[in-house]
């Protein structure tokens, strides 16, 4: 197998709050290789999103507090000074974010916010720029990208703003792209459309892509290996189809549960999970899932946090009673 | 919303921002009001001495104290100068003491507010604790006090003034920062890369400008009033030259004899903080994006 392009191990996230300490990443470790997908899935306020901002450190630090190590290409990024973030942010590791009605500054014009990162990291500026950036608008699917380069945000619909933040992330030619939650505030049809067109640039390009998300239906169509997180730490983690087919942690098999599936001969309801996420000020002793789950033991359960386990071939999971395969 | 762009038909292009707010400015007739009137006023400003029909200092003390007339269209003073001369060419004292004391809490207060706004903690305490100290006081006694550390005269009459409108601007700069340095847009510039100066000047500035531009003009008419008012008192513009605080105090002598010597002064600053009010507003009217942004929607729905 090839060098992972990013090692991420045991990286923890704590914010100070006023109403105590919350731990919101508690120590979660992963490898991404060049031009792989990895989806990293899980409920809202899991942790998903904190977990990248720390990749790129954009979390304001404090009220963050950041541990652990993040390997780029070999280099350590937590502890960086400012200065060298701005290297590696958009030239190493870009970022798509979740709603491209707020990502966008509303006072700058398409092409400036384009040749803005180009400007920045390869010192291309006037005309070459602007070529660049049609270049760009055109290979993310802009019709017309000689007119709209001096458009204004508003000017633009939801799917073609998100095709515009695609562009800017793909300025510099990094090496992986990061999507929070790219598709989640889009209709469905134009998240087809994105998802189809990041699949796209991925292959012509062969960056690697980390897609955090809540929908399990996106992942199964673009991911190659899945992490499933939940309360700070990973669950499971897998390749796509071993986590459809034979999901080992009793939370995974919740989320795929409460898909709706059309024509599938599962029962009229949909199944939930009950209970809520836990509050990040008050983690559960043991594995945070366990006040939920409904395989807990009740003892062991709620007192050792468990560790992830090898399950079979790049399949793991944290789970003292994960379930069995039934063949 | 539809994906016009998608199935590449291209929308009409909307009109700039710029162009849409300066439509919205001239439909406000108050605003147009203000705007020829203050175009007036730059006019008069510029070729005062030109236009006046006397000198500023001719006096004529067989002349003095007469009331409106042909020779002299709004009346004579106590030394018989003509009093249109002197409210003609101290209008370019008043306007200069606008521009450049307003100027001065702009370049001031607007980059501490973005400071402020931006970094927060420590510096933002500091900053903002010194900007309330001096936001404490009475304009105009803040101001008297100034003078009377740095001496009377028309230039540090312009810094006291100056100085006592920096903290409205650091605050209002300060107020839009926060909001705006929130925005998923600064993040994500920031995280292509971009450094903090660059995110402050170049992202969020431009995002903060419209408050600012109506401060502007808002203040523009408080530091006019606050020079009459200083001048009025004997601390800013020096005799014999004129300024229409200065002619309104020198005519409260003479209100029973020669009514003309302070109405027609009074009725300049008059005019002119009435016009920077309406372009005020009709300003504030033309950037509001709330206000904006229900005008567009119901647009949109209709």
């Amino acid at each position: 197998m090839t060098e992972p392009i990013l090692r991420v191990n045991d990286l923890k996230v704590r914010f100070g709050t006023k109403r105590g300490v919350a731990h919101v990443i508690n120590g979660i470790s992963y490898e991404l290789h060049p031009g792989e997908t990895l989806a990293i899935v899980g409920e809202s306020g899991s942790g998903k999103s904190v977990g990248v901002l720390a990749l790129m450190g954009l979390l304001r630090e404090p009220p963050a507090t950041v541990e652990g190590s993040v390997l780029y290409r070999g280099q350590e990024l937590i502890g960086l000074s400012s200065k060298e973030w701005r290297s590696i942010r958009g030239k190493g590791m870009a970022m798509i974010f979740q709603d491209p009605m707020t990502s966008l500054n509303p006072v700058r014009t398409v092409g400036y916010q384009l040749i803005e990162p180009m400007a920045l990291h390869l010192g291309i500026t006037g005309h070459e720029a602007r070529e660049k950036a049609i270049e760009l608008l055109d290979l993310v699917g802009i019709p017309s990208p000689e007119a709209r380069i001096g458009d204004y945000p508003h000017q633009l619909s939801g799917g073609m703003r998100q095709r515009v933040m695609i562009a800017m992330g793909l300025a510099c030619d990094p090496d992986i792209l990061i999507a929070d939650e790219a598709t989640t505030a889009l209709d469905v049809t134009i998240q087809a459309q994105i998802t189809e067109l990041v699949a796209e640039l991925q292959e012509r390009l062969g960056m690697a892509v980390i897609w955090i998300t809540h929908d399990l239906g996106v992942v199964a169509s673009i991911a190659d290996r899945v992490h499933v997180m939940y309360g700070g730490l990973f669950m499971e983690k897998a390749a796509v189809d071993d986590l459809y087919e034979t999901p080992r942690h009793p939370y995974t098999e919740g989320l795929l549960g409460s898909i709706p599936m059309p024509g599938s001969d599962r029962p009229e309801k949909l199944m939930t999970i009950p209970g809520l996420p836990p509050d990040p000020v008050f983690m559960p002793d043991g594995c945070p899932f366990s006040p939920r789950c409904p395989y807990s033991d009740g003892e062991t359960c709620g007192k050792l946090v468990p560790e992830m386990r090898t399950m079979g071939d790049s399949h793991s999971a944290a789970c003292h009673y994960p379930i069995k395969v039934t063949q | 919303m539809s994906d016009s762009a998608a199935t590449g038909k291209l929308a009409p292009k909307p009109e700039s921002r710029a162009k849409e707010t300066l439509k919205a400015l001239f439909a406000n007739r108050l605003a147009v009001a203000g705007l020829v009137v203050l175009v007036l006023l730059i006019f008069v400003g510029i070729f005062g001495k030109a236009i006046a029909p006397y000198g500023i200092n001719e006096i004529n003390i067989a002349d003095r104290l007469k009331p409106p007339s042909a020779a002299h269209w709004f009346g004579t003073d106590d030394l018989g100068r003509d009093v249109l001369s002197r409210v003609v060419v101290a209008a370019r004292v008043s306007l200069q003491v606008g521009f450049i004391a307003v100027g001065f809490s702009l370049v001031v207060g607007v980059p501490i507010g973005l400071v402020a706004g931006y970094f927060r903690k420590g510096i933002d305490s500091l900053l903002m604790r010194m900007m309330d100290i001096l936001f404490s006081f009475p304009a105009i006694l803040l101001a008297i006090a100034i003078l009377a550390v740095l001496g009377p005269g028309l230039g540090n009459a312009m810094i006291a003034i100056g100085l006592v409108y920096t903290p409205i601007f650091a605050r209002i700069t300060r107020g839009s920062v926060l909001v705006v340095s929130e925005e998923v847009y600064i993040r994500a510039a920031r995280s292509l890369g971009a450094r903090d100066v660059r995110l402050i000047f170049r992202h969020i500035l431009p995002n903060v400008l419209a408050p600012i531009i109506v401060q502007t003009t808002l203040s523009l008419a408080f530091a006019i009033l606050s020079e009459a008012a200083l001048s009025f008192l004997g601390l800013g513009v020096q005799p014999p030259n004129p300024a229409w605080g200065r002619m309104l105090s020198e005519g409260r002598n003479f209100f029973k004899q020669a009514p003309w010597m302070g109405i027609f002064p009074g009725v300049a600053i008059l005019l002119t903080v009435m016009a920077f009010n309406f372009i005020g507003d009709g300003l504030r009217d033309a950037l509001d994006p709330k206000q904006k942004s229900v005008i567009e929607s119901r647009g949109r729905s209709a």
